[in-house]
């Protein structure tokens, strides 16, 4: 039995030793992964992209006529002396296997890894019957051995510690292990396994590819404990979903390529290894399973998860995973691709948990040697969990409150009231408020909400006068000041109008702004989400000028969520169309039409700022990412390196306030990486990243100053420029 | 298409790589040698093996990886080697042909310098063209190895810990 969420997730923030263990494996992986690949591109000039898509092609059209592959995997396994049986469900699979145990009276079955078997549970069903599976793989044998699962795809005991590890190995061999004596306790599995080996009546493996030309299975290992499960005993059975077929031998070549540098950062592992059929005189039974994969098949959002080669490497990057390790995030299958395929495997409810976790920063996307598009499958499996009533009450609460224009400005407003006498009596540093808070929020302080609006602020002031003459010069310009940033940065916008004010366009305020939507849309609302978006499209939909914002994360709302939203409503599917086509990051405009000569700014202090760059748009390369690239061009400075500059920032929408632990536990990372970097001022491009970042250092009092670099840029606008 | 002699230096790059070690050697007599020089016991053959050496002693035929379980030094003979990964295709239909590659602690894989291919593409297209080599063919790419103890690589796990290319020049 797997405890449930809240359990889980409560008994992962409270390990302190699981944040360092997994950051400290998540960095080292991304160098050598990166290392690997940028070999790989080298040898093959051919980038990754390339590769993967190639792949990743092969294996959509291997899905697509999945039945003609499954017949001829099955007509030459069975040539090759090999039993392929297809089976629907878990249940079919588990008696299939108790019954060739039974029948031949075997009592002891050898594993190598196989995450089939454990999406099936397949060693706690086969003990019910009285049959005894041992794990043989080190990782997955000590998991065994503390009666725990894997809690990532091909590292299975990461989270354990050393001293965790030489005690359970003392508890099973009766001697005792020194935990820094690694080599010992390794070579004890030799020890420990031996007897296995030689008793068992069965062996059984998972498979990475099933090549259909000739039937063949392909397992790609490093210890030599499959060669060994395979070679001892009589009985071979495979356990392999479906989706694991692809056509030929230069396939499993091309899998190979992106495979072991995806997973454990090797050229290639220790032994990968090919059987085609039963060994003489022995038995082979291939269990090829469905349970959910069809139906993945069926379904236009999420059928690519199927080309997974369970590499991990999507766990691997991922932010919080690195704060709550696999056993919270994820469910039987870990990382990115479990918070996806948990609904088919298993159900909707064991899926539901932790898909708030997930901080829509895309990094996984970016290492997928399939190019499955997981941010994306991510939040609609979201929007199916929330939509059978995953979601916390609260949130449904707090998002249509949101959607209301007149509550949210009635609620701001009270907001501004207590900042103002907060404020006359000192509690404000750096626009943020220290409140005495729990445990668990004790990380964040909260910001000061000005008493004028980013609205107030543009319709009061006189126009920037023009610095140079871009191609927009003498257009007017609507500005989307986004919902955040209109309450609780108003510079931020004043500041955004006078950049595009500096390029000789006209700023206009289009009224009655609320919010895009994407609060709503991450959180899985789609509802609510619809409710705004319709009116953004709206107020925004009154004009044909170009749109500009200084909030990155909307414009991909626009871009990329609203086609979602709209896809069964094709009239509002085309004004919100064309919104987004006119929807420009403010970034991207000042190097695009609005593009402000370089170094036009006043250069002030170079070598004091470093920028942490908006994981959404990074991760995409979107325009306008590179805000450093931006500022040096404008003013001549240059900024300061910072470590992992695109790796999110902790907020991701709700996540940060539903599970705060890890809001906070990805701020951290990101603060001790701009601590590490010396800056003075840290700029970012995200309203909601700005707010969470400041949140942060604030409350840890931390040296470094946060801007949105439009305040920033504005700051070094000449005050008497050239006519 | 690389030269053979670059291909032999990416081939021992790639295999230092992965933990492996090289030997360069003229002629089955000097790896014998070689093999006998690393231990004291005699080191034991797999049949492809002991085709060419005619000497070491074999796997018992009735329970071969029982009979060398915990053997030092063995030898057997690799079809091809790949440059690209230094990986060793080892064709072990039988258990008798892989008791030695499973269970030796330090194995020694024969390769014929002329019989080293550049990429893993070639060794799968040699393995699709030879359908019955496929019924147990392991690219073996260095000594056994995990990480799974607190992501610390270990050399050696249940397969040898130490792992020599003996390239037949």
């Amino acid at each position: 039995m797997i405890a449930d969420f809240k359990e889980r997730y409560e008994r992962a923030v409270s390990d302190p030793d699981l944040r360092p263990r997994l950051l400290a494996f998540q960095r080292s992986w991304r160098q050598s992964r990166d290392a690997q690949v940028a070999r790989l591109e080298q040898r093959t000039e051919r980038s990754f992209d390339d590769l993967r898509r190639d792949f990743a092609a092969v294996k959509d059209s291997t899905i697509e006529r999945l039945d003609d592959y499954i017949d001829e995997f099955r007509a030459n396994a069975e040539a090759a002396g090999a039993t392929v049986v297809e089976l629907t469900t878990a249940e079919e699979a588990v008696e299939y296997i108790a019954g060739v145990c039974t029948a031949r009276g075997i009592d002891l079955v050898v594993k190598s890894k196989s995450m089939v078997s454990e999406e099936i549970e397949l060693n706690d069903e086969l003990a019910e019957r009285g049959i005894t599976a041992i794990e043989t793989d080190l990782g997955e044998w000590l998991l065994q051995l503390a009666e725990q699962r894997p809690s990532h795809l091909v590292m299975p005991a990461i989270h354990q510690k050393r001293q965790y590890v030489a005690d359970i190995l003392g508890k099973e061999l009766g001697r005792e292990f020194d935990p820094d004596n690694i080599p010992a306790m390794v070579a004890s599995a030799r020890e420990g396994l031996r007897r296995h080996y030689l008793a068992a009546g069965a062996g059984l493996t998972g498979a990475n590819a099933l090549v259909a030309e000739t039937g063949s299975i392909m397992v790609v290992t490093n210890e030599g404990n499959m060669r060994l499960a395979t070679s001892l005993p009589d009985v071979h059975f495979v356990t392999a979903g479906i989706e694991k077929l692809i056509p030929s031998w230069a396939d499993a070549e091309r899998q190979l390529q992106l495979l072991p540098r995806s997973a454990t950062a090797q050229t290639l592992s220790t032994y990968t290894t090919c059987i085609t059929g039963a060994q003489p005189g022995k038995e082979m039974h291939i269990i090829l399973l469905d349970n959910g994969r069809r139906e993945m098949r069926g379904d236009d959002m999420i059928g690519a998860a199927l080309r997974c080669i369970r590499c991990g490497a999507c766990a691997n990057v991922c932010p919080p995973y690195q704060v709550v390790g696999g056993h919270t995030f994820g469910h039987i299958y870990t990382g990115a691709i479990g918070l996806v395929n948990t609904t088919f495997h298993h159900s909707i409810e064991d899926a539901a948990g932790p898909q708030g976790l997930c901080v829509s920063c895309g990094a996984c996307e970016t290492v997928c040697p399939v190019a499955i598009p997981l941010p994306r499958q991510i939040l609609n499996v979201r929007r199916r969990a929330t939509e059978s009533g995953h979601a916390p009450r609260w949130e449904r609460w707090l998002l249509r409150a949101w959607s209301m224009p007149q509550l949210f400005r009635a609620a701001m407003k009270l907001g501004a009231v207590a900042s103002t006498a907060a404020r006359a009596v000192g509690l404000v540093h750096r626009d943020h408020i220290r409140l005495p808070m729990s445990r668990r929020l004790s990380w964040r302080s909260v910001p000061a909400i000005p008493a004028q609006t980013g609205s107030d602020l543009i319709g009061d002031r006189r126009p920037q006068p023009t610095l140079a003459s871009t191609p927009a010069a003498g257009t007017t310009v609507d500005l989307f000041a986004q919902c955040l940033a209109n309450r609780l940065m108003p510079d931020t916008v004043d500041a955004s109008a006078r950049l595009i004010e500096a390029g000789g366009a006209n700023v206009n305020l289009p009224p009655n702004q609320h919010c895009c939507g994407l609060p709503a849309f991450d959180a899985g609302d789609w509802d609510t989400a619809r409710t705004m978006a319709r009116s953004s499209i709206e107020v925004l939909g009154r004009t044909d000028h170009e749109i500009v914002t200084p909030a990155t994360s909307c414009v991909i709302s626009m871009r990329d969520h609203w086609p979602q939203l709209f896809r069964d409503e094709p009239d509002t599917l085309s004004r919100a169309n064309a919104v987004a086509d006119r929807i420009h990051d403010l970034a991207a405009w000042l190097d695009g039409p609005g593009r402000l000569p370089d170094g036009c700014l006043e250069r002030r202090v170079s070598g004091s700022w470093t920028a942490h760059r908006f994981c959404q748009s990074s991760n995409r390369n979107d325009p306008g990412a590179r805000i450093d690239l931006l500022v040096e061009r404008l003013t001549g400075e240059t900024s300061l390196p910072l470590e992992e500059p695109e790796v999110c920032c902790g907020f991701g929408g709700l996540t940060s306030i539903a599970a705060p632990e890890v809001g906070q536990g990805i701020l951290e990372r990101k603060l001790d990486c701009v601590a590490a970097s010396g800056c003075e001022t840290l700029l970012t491009n995200n309203p909601g990243c700005a707010l969470h970042l400041r949140a942060g250092a604030v409350a840890r009092g931390a040296s470094h100053d946060t801007q949105h670099y439009a305040d920033y840029l504005a700051a070094r606008l000449p005050d008497n420029p050239p006519s | 298409m690389i030269s053979a002699t670059d291909r032999i230096s990416q081939f021992a790059e790639a295999l230092h790589a992965a933990q492996g070690e090289i030997a360069y050697l003229d002629s089955w007599d000097e790896l014998w040698d070689f093999a006998a020089s690393l231990g004291d016991d005699v080191p034991v053959v797999s049949p492809a093996a002991h085709g060419f050496l005619r000497r070491g002693e074999l796997p018992d035929a009735d329970d071969p990886l029982r009979s060398i379980a915990d053997r030092l030094v063995g030898i057997t003979v690799a079809a091809l080697g790949v440059a690209e990964t230094g990986s060793l295709l080892l064709i072990e239909r039988a258990p008798i042909d892989r008791a030695v590659s499973l269970l030796t602690r330090h194995l020694i894989v024969a390769v014929g310098q002329d019989d080293i291919v550049d990429d893993l593409a070639d060794g799968f297209r040699w393995l699709a063209d030879q359908p019955r080599a496929a019924a147990y063919a392991t690219f073996v790419t260095g000594p056994s190895r995990t990480a799974d103890i607190e992501r610390s690589l270990t050399i050696g796990v249940q397969g040898p810990s130490r792992l020599t290319a003996a390239v037949l020049t």
